[in-house]
């Protein structure tokens, strides 16, 4: 035990006099936190959030044009902007990006509405005098702009958003003309009036089990994200000082002295943990304190504290697994430095870190399962969005600890068997 | 001291072993030099002294425990001084000294006794608190010599302990070496390409070349027995001009 002291003491010494190694482990990751976050806050607003810019163009000035504006404005999912400009001109601002969305309600669109729908309402009423009158006439037409660069799903959307608008106003506009028309056919002074309020409502929720609701944003995700980028980073500079020791000779010496190679192991083992749990720590504080000073939300990690730590420990020992097995199967430290750093991004990308599984294709979303960066992120995920305790999230905390013991036994293996011969 | 009965070891996907059927005794409290071109075998030798490598032929006996079964004796009684600077950069002398030490399991006070008197004698206790890494390579050497000295061994395995040092530093070296084995009887089994160094300071001399034994004996006995002068005029009367490494 004293011994394992000594090696732990010996690397904490080693590490702290290394400053590029501090920089690589602590002020890399929470640079990426700031930049990153920052960068990915508004796409996030944009699947969670309201505020999507939408060009208004009112060629009507009337009662249909204002009451779709006071609907899209209600909404609060538009930011609604009105220029007075031509069909040609709407069409190439929305196809430079200045706006992802526009809209044209042409000129006397009210009128041509009104008549449609006495037109409509006459044909119940056929032996009416003003039934009669009234002819169809073409279906008023909304024109509707979007960005090329816009997701169908996002377009389906806000269609369907716009389209039910529409439909509210055009059911309005019904309703009043048939009081109308009754008024005439009964003589009564009674005016029919148009509630708005919805027949069904659907109640949407968050499926958190303590029914709390933590909408996933920006911070939500690149936190646990990149904390656990930056601990599987930590297999450069582990791998580096298992190189390091090999190339100067001192594991050749440590391999001399009785029983305690083991231990100089497990002191790195030890060690680099440690540096992990100061990473998540610090990724965290960062979350919480240092994030909302920029503006961005401040992260929520709920109250499951003890289920944290047993992520952020199951992830540093699968990080520092992969660093011994890196550090042992390497030649040289710039294949070890090369090979740490491709498959760290690679096993990111997989794994949901650049870009959130759920918004990756199916195909991707199954091959990202295999990345242990996903097992530490969905266990965060679990605990920061979902509010589940240690029994929902321990499959990965398994898969976690698991990939280490792997790493750890191909260490052993490859250095018994395969490095000294 | 040390017997080495019939040891073969043979790399995989190589031709020829690196150590052919080698027998040889290290006799206690001797000087022994272990000289030989590039790629005789020199530092396999060493690995397998160490138990780092197991041969792939025969047995090895230090103070008659059999390595391969019961290697945590033998290392109790070995002192490794590797080629390289194995030491931590960014460490002190002193806590390079300090850890490897503790590893040794020494206990703390006797531990910090031994690393001044070693800086002492070394001429190093000025620079004890200084990163090794601004040492010389002299000042490296000398640290890295210690290192191997601190549990106080029976058996000290040297490997080309002066490579690249001044002449200052290697008298020091030499000169504490001899002490250690006059003084405490300590057996010191030594590699080194400089041959009047050897001839200087080794009471037994073996010689191999790709792997086999040429010659062994005591250092006067070799010069005397080939006619020579001198340990490098039997060196290259018996292993020849020719290159080794090409």
């Amino acid at each position: 035990m004293k011994k394992l002291f000594y090696c732990v003491y010996k690397e904490y010494k080693v590490l702290v006099r290394d400053k590029a190694a501090l920089a690589v482990t602590f002020l890399m990751p929470m640079a990426l936190v700031f930049i990153v976050t920052i960068i990915q806050d508004s796409t996030f607003k944009s699947v969670n959030e309201t505020s999507v810019p939408l060009l208004l163009v009112d060629k009507d000035k009337d009662s249909l044009s204002f009451k779709l504006e006071s609907a899209l404005v209600q909404t609060r999912f538009f930011e609604v902007i009105k220029i007075d400009i031509s069909e040609e001109q709407t069409q190439t601002l929305v196809a430079e990006g200045k706006f992802l969305i526009a809209v044209i309600v042409p000129k006397e669109a009210s009128k041509q509405l009104r008549e449609k729908a006495k037109a409509r309402i006459s044909k119940l009423f056929p032996d009416m005098d003003s039934a009669k009158k009234a002819e169809e006439t073409a279906a008023v037409e909304l024109k509707l702009f979007f960005d090329p660069i816009t997701k169908q799903s996002f377009k389906v959307s806000i269609s369907g958003a716009i389209d039910r608008i529409v439909s509210a106003i055009e059911m309005e506009s019904m309703i009043n003309t048939l009081g109308e028309e009754l008024k005439t056919i009964l003589s009564t002074t009674i005016s029919p009036k148009f509630e708005k309020e919805p027949l069904v409502i659907v109640q949407q929720e968050y499926a958190g089990r303590d029914q709390t609701t933590i909408v996933p944003n920006s911070v939500q995700h690149n936190v646990p994200a990149w904390t656990m980028f930056a601990m599987f980073f930590i297999c450069i500079p582990l791998a580096g000082n298992i190189i390091r020791e090999r190339e100067d000779g001192s594991a050749f010496r440590l391999l001399t002295v009785p029983g305690s190679y083991l231990n100089v192991i497990l002191g790195k083992i030890f060690l680099y943990l440690l540096v992990n749990l100061i990473q998540f720590i610090l990724m965290v504080c960062v979350g919480i304190y240092l994030l909302p000073l920029l503006c961005l939300p401040k992260l929520d990690i709920g109250n499951n504290y003890i289920t944290l730590l047993c992520i952020a420990i199951s992830s540093g020992l699968a990080a520092t697994g992969f660093g011994l097995l890196i550090g042992t199967i390497a030649n040289s430290q710039d294949q070890a430095s090369l090979f740490g750093a491709v498959s760290v991004v690679i096993l990111a990308a997989l794994g949901g870190v650049w870009i959130p599984t759920f918004v990756m294709p199916e195909a991707m979303r199954s091959i990202s399962s295999i990345s242990p960066l996903n097992w530490g992120l969905e266990a965060f995920y679990g605990v920061f969005l979902r509010g589940l305790g240690i029994g929902a999230i321990f499959i990965h905390l398994l898969k976690l600890i698991i990939f280490f013991l792997v790493c750890v036994a191909g260490s052993f293996y490859y250095q018994t068997y395969k490095r000294i011969r | 001291m040390v017997e080495i009965k019939g040891v073969t070891k043979q790399y995989k996907n190589t031709e020829r072993p690196a150590i052919n059927n080698l027998t040889l005794s290290i006799p206690a409290k001797s000087i022994f030099g272990f000289l030989g071109p590039n790629g005789a075998g020199k530092t396999t030798l060493i690995s397998m002294l160490c138990g780092l490598f197991k041969p792939s032929a025969g047995e090895i006996f230090i103070n008659g425990n059999n390595i391969s079964v019961n290697l945590r004796a033998a290392k109790q009684i070995i002192g490794v001084v590797p080629q390289e600077i194995a030491l931590y950069a960014r460490l002190t002398a002193y806590e390079n000294l300090l850890f490897l030490g503790q590893m040794y399991g020494i206990e703390t006070n006797e531990l910090k006794k031994r690393i001044t008197e070693n800086l002492q004698i070394f001429g190093l206790e000025k620079n004890a608190h200084q990163q090794i890494r601004t040492f010389s390579s002299g000042m490296k050497r000398r640290v890295n010599l210690i290192a191997g000295l601190l549990h106080k061994p029976q058996l000290l395995i040297l490997d080309e302990p002066t490579v690249g040092v001044d002449v200052q530093s290697k008298t020091a070296i030499i000169n504490h070496l001899k002490n250690m084995n006059r003084e405490r009887g300590t057996t010191i089994f030594y590699t080194s390409h400089h041959l009047d160094e050897a001839e200087e300071f080794c009471s037994h001399i073996a010689v191999v070349d790709e792997g086999k034994l040429i010659t062994e004996g005591k250092t006067a006995d070799l010069i005397r027995n080939n006619n020579c002068n001198t340990v490098e005029e039997v060196y290259l009367k018996i292993t020849g001009s020719k290159f080794r490494d090409y």
